[in-house]
C-alpha cells in the first residue's frame, strides 16, 4: 500500500437479506486517481459504494479511508472522509442552491453551531468550481437535470473529503452534460482527491478513469488500466454480450461496441473484430 | 442573510403578533374589555425577581414556578378595574395561554412530522398519538375502573398517547431499523384499531356520551392555572430539544441514505425526533383533547412564507400555531353558545388547505 492510498477495500463481503451481494472484493484508490466501477446491472456496484461509505455493514472484510476503518467511525466522522454524489437525490423541497450546497458542510458543523467562515469558503469554492454562481438563490426544484447534478457534485465538493464516490453520475444526463460532469470530476481528482465512480457507459469510463474495476455477480472480474480490462473475453464473461473493442481515433481510449445477437455485422463470426480500426458500421456509438 | 438572523427576525415578529393576539383575545367575551385595559392588567401581573429573601412568599399571580426564594416586585402598578382584573387573570388568560401552548406544540410537532415523513399529509397524530390519547380519555370517562388507580382524565390520555406511539414504533421497527413507510402504515392501522375501540366505548357510554364527544372534539375551556403551568413548562422544553435537530431535519429531507452520507446518525436521530414529538403531542392533547388541522396546515402556511429550512420554519411555525389556536379558540368561545375549538380549526383549516392544494404550493413538500 503506497503513501497516497486513500481507500483500501480488503476482501469485502456483503450479505443483504441472506443473499450474498459482494464476495471478497478488494480495491484501492489513491489520491489523484479516478477508479471506474463497471459491470452489468445488479452486479453489486451500488452496494460496493454503500459499503465503502458505511451505509451497509460488511459480513467480512474491511474498508479503510485515510487509514481509518469505516466500520468504527460515526456517521459524522465518515462524512468528513467520504462524500457521495448520488445518481438522483430527493431535492424536491425548494431549498436554494446555496442552501443545498451548504448541507455538504453538515458533518463539519456541531449540533449547536452554524456555518462559519471556513464553511462559507468551502461552499463558495464548490459553487464556483461547478459554475453555479449564477444560480445560488434559485430553488433547486427549478433547475434542469444537468444543473441539479452539478448541485449534487458541488455539495460533495463542499464536504471537502479525501474520497469522493459517484454513483452513475451521468446516467440521467445527455451527452454534453455527461462530458461536462466528468470533466469536472476529472479536474477535482487531478487536484488530489481520490474518486471511485460507478459508470454505466463503458466508453466514458475508459476515457476518464485511470483504472477500471469490472464487477460481475459480486466479484471483481478484472481490474487495471482500461485497455487491459476492456477486452472481448472479459466483457463476454461479465455482460454476456458480444463486443468489439477498438481504439477511439479521437480520444485514443478503448472503445467498446456491443454487437446485436440477431443482426450479425457482416459475417460476424469469422472476422477478428479486435483489429478493426474504424468502420462505418460501428461508428455511432457513444 | 444569515440563517440565525432570519430565524430570530421572523420569530420576533411572530412573537409580537402573538402578544397582540393574546391581548385582543383577552378583551373579547361576554364582558368586553378594551385592549389597553387588558394590557394594563397583564403588565401589572408581570413580576421580576429583585433579590433573594428568607421567607419567600411569591406574590406572582401568574406562573407559580418552583420558587427558589426570590423576592419579586411588579415594575408596573397601573390602576385597573378589579372586575376586569379577575376576568382577565382568572377566567380568560389561563385558557388563552393554554391555547397558545397547545397551538405552539401541535404546530411544532406537525412541522417535525412532515419533515420526518417527507410527506405533506403528516401531522402530529400520524403515529397514533391522538388516537391513543382519545382511547385513554374515553376509557377513563366510560369505564373508569379500567384505568389503573391514580390516573386522572389527563393522565389516562397522556398514558394512552405514549402507549399508542410506542406501539406503532415497536411494530415498525425490525433489526434496529425503522423504515418511515412502515411507520406510516403501522400508524394508520393503529389509528383505525383505536378508532374502532373508541366508537365501541362511545356506544356504551350512556350518560357520559356528551362528555366523551366534548373531549373528542377538542376543548380548552376547563383550563386551570395548574394545566397551564405544566404545559407552559413542558412544551418549550421539548420544543428546545426539537430545535437542536432542525439542521438534521433539513438533511433528512434528502433521504436517509444521503443524510447518513452527510454525517447524520439516521436511526438515532429518527428515534429522538419521534420520541420527543410524541411526548410533545401527548402533553398538549392530554390537556386539550383532539384538535385537528393545526399541526397540518400551520406548517404549510408558514413554509410558503419562510421556506423549507427547519431552522427558520420550526420556531416560526410554532409561534404561528400559537396565534392560530388563540384566534380560533376566541371564535369558539365568542358566540352565545361555546363550540369545541376542534370544530373551528377544522372548519377554517380545511377550506384553506384545499385552497393551498389547488394553488399547488403544497405539492412542493
Amino acid at each position: 500500500m503506497s503513501e497516497s492510498t486513500v481507500l483500501a477495500v480488503d476482501d469485502l463481503s456483503v450479505d443483504l437479506g441472506g443473499t450474498e451481494i459482494l464476495s471478497d472484493v478488494s480495491l484501492t484508490a489513491a489520491a489523484g486517481e479516478l477508479v471506474g466501477l463497471i459491470g452489468p446491472n445488479g452486479a453489486g456496484k451500488t452496494t460496493l459504494l454503500r459499503a465503502i461509505r458505511g451505509s451497509v455493514q460488511p459480513t467480512t472484510g474491511t474498508v479503510t479511508v485515510d487509514g481509518q476503518p469505516v466500520a468504527d467511525l460515526s456517521a459524522r466522522q465518515t462524512g468528513r472522509l467520504v462524500a457521495t454524489v448520488p445518481q438522483e437525490t430527493r431535492l424536491s423541497f425548494s431549498f436554494s442552491v446555496q442552501q443545498a450546497v451548504t448541507m455538504g458542510r453538515n458533518p463539519h458543523i456541531g449540533r449547536f453551531g452554524t456555518a462559519d467562515d471556513t464553511d462559507r469558503k468551502h461552499v463558495e469554492k464548490a459553487i464556483e468550481h461547478t459554475s453555479l454562481s449564477a444560480f445560488t438563490d434559485r430553488p433547486v426544484t427549478e433547475l434542469s437535470g444537468g444543473e441539479r447534478q452539478r448541485v449534487l457534485l458541488a455539495r460533495a465538493l463542499a464536504q471537502d473529503t479525501p474520497l469522493l464516490l459517484l454513483d452513475e453520475p451521468t446516467a440521467n444526463l445527455d451527452i454534453n452534460h455527461a462530458i461536462n460532469t466528468l470533466d469536472l470530476v476529472r479536474s477535482v481528482v487531478d487536484d488530489g482527491t481520490a474518486a471511485v465512480a460507478a459508470i454505466h457507459d463503458l466508453n466514458l469510463a475508459a476515457r476518464y478513469c485511470d483504472r477500471l474495476v469490472l464487477v460481475a455477480s459480486g466479484s471483481v472480474l478484472a481490474s487495471g488500466a482500461p485497455e487491459t480490462v476492456l477486452t472481448r473475453e472479459t466483457l463476454r464473461e461479465a455482460f454476456d454480450a458480444r463486443t468489439v473493442v477498438s481504439e477511439d481515433p479521437t480520444t485514443d481510449s478503448p472503445r467498446v461496441t456491443a454487437l446485436s445477437e440477431q443482426r450479425p455485422v457482416d459475417d460476424g463470426q469469422s472476422v477478428d473484430y479486435g483489429h478493426i480500426d474504424d468502420d462505418s458500421h460501428l461508428d455511432d456509438d457513444s | 442573510m444569515d440563517v440565525r438572523q432570519r430565524a430570530v427576525g421572523w420569530s420576533l415578529w411572530l412573537a409580537a403578533g402573538l402578544v397582540a393576539v393574546i391581548t385582543v383575545s383577552a378583551g373579547i367575551g361576554p364582558v368586553s374589555i378594551h385592549p389597553t385595559a387588558v394590557l394594563k392588567v397583564l403588565l401589572n401581573a408581570v413580576s421580576v425577581p429583585v433579590g433573594i429573601e428568607q421567607t419567600a412568599l411569591s406574590t406572582a399571580r401568574t406562573l407559580q414556578l418552583p420558587d427558589p426564594g426570590l423576592r419579586w416586585r411588579s415594575p408596573f402598578t397601573y390602576s385597573v378595574d378589579s372586575t376586569h382584573r379577575v376576568i382577565v387573570m382568572r377566567v380568560r388568560l389561563p385558557r388563552i395561554l393554554l391555547a397558545a401552548a397547545v397551538g405552539f406544540g401541535l404546530a411544532a410537532a406537525g412541522t417535525v412530522m412532515q419533515g420526518f415523513f417527507r410527506n405533506p399529509m403528516a401531522d402530529p397524530s400520524i403515529i397514533g398519538v391522538s388516537s391513543g390519547a382519545a382511547a385513554g380519555a374515553v376509557a377513563f370517562l366510560v369505564v373508569p375502573m379500567a384505568i389503573p388507580f391514580g390516573f386522572g382524565l389527563r393522565g389516562a390520555a397522556f398514558a394512552g398517547a405514549l402507549l399508542a406511539a410506542f406501539g406503532v414504533y415497536a411494530i415498525a421497527t425490525a433489526g434496529g431499523r425503522t423504515p418511515v413507510a412502515t411507520l406510516l402504515l403501522a400508524g394508520v392501522a393503529i389509528q383505525a384499531f383505536l378508532g374502532a375501540m373508541i366508537a365501541f366505548l362511545q356506544l356504551h357510554s350512556g350518560d357520559g356520551l356528551r362528555q366523551v364527544v366534548h373531549w373528542l372534539m377538542g376543548h380548552l375551556g376547563n383550563a386551570s392555572w395548574d394545566d397551564v403551568t405544566i404545559t407552559l413548562v413542558l412544551v418549550p422544553l421539548l420544543f428546545g430539544i426539537l430545535l437542536t435537530y432542525a439542521r438534521d431535519l433539513n438533511v433528512l429531507l434528502l433521504g436517509e441514505e444521503a443524510a447518513h452520507g452527510l454525517g447524520v446518525e439516521v436511526e438515532r436521530t429518527k428515534r429522538i425526533l419521534l420520541a420527543v414529538s410524541a411526548v410533545l403531542t401527548a402533553t398538549v392533547v392530554a390537556v386539550s383533547g383532539v384538535i385537528g388541522f393545526v399541526g397540518l396546515i400551520v406548517p404549510h402556511m408558514v413554509r410558503l412564507v419562510v421556506g423549507p429550512d427547519h431552522r427558520v420554519l420550526l420556531p416560526t411555525s410554532a409561534l404561528a400555531g400559537a396565534s392560530f389556536l388563540v384566534l380560533t379558540d376566541t371564535i369558539a368561545r365568542a358566540g352565545t353558545t361555546e363550540i369545541p375549538v376542534g370544530i373551528v380549526t377544522a372548519a377554517l383549516g380545511a377550506p384553506f388547505f384545499l385552497y393551498l392544494l389547488r394553488s399547488q404550493e403544497v405539492h412542493e413538500l
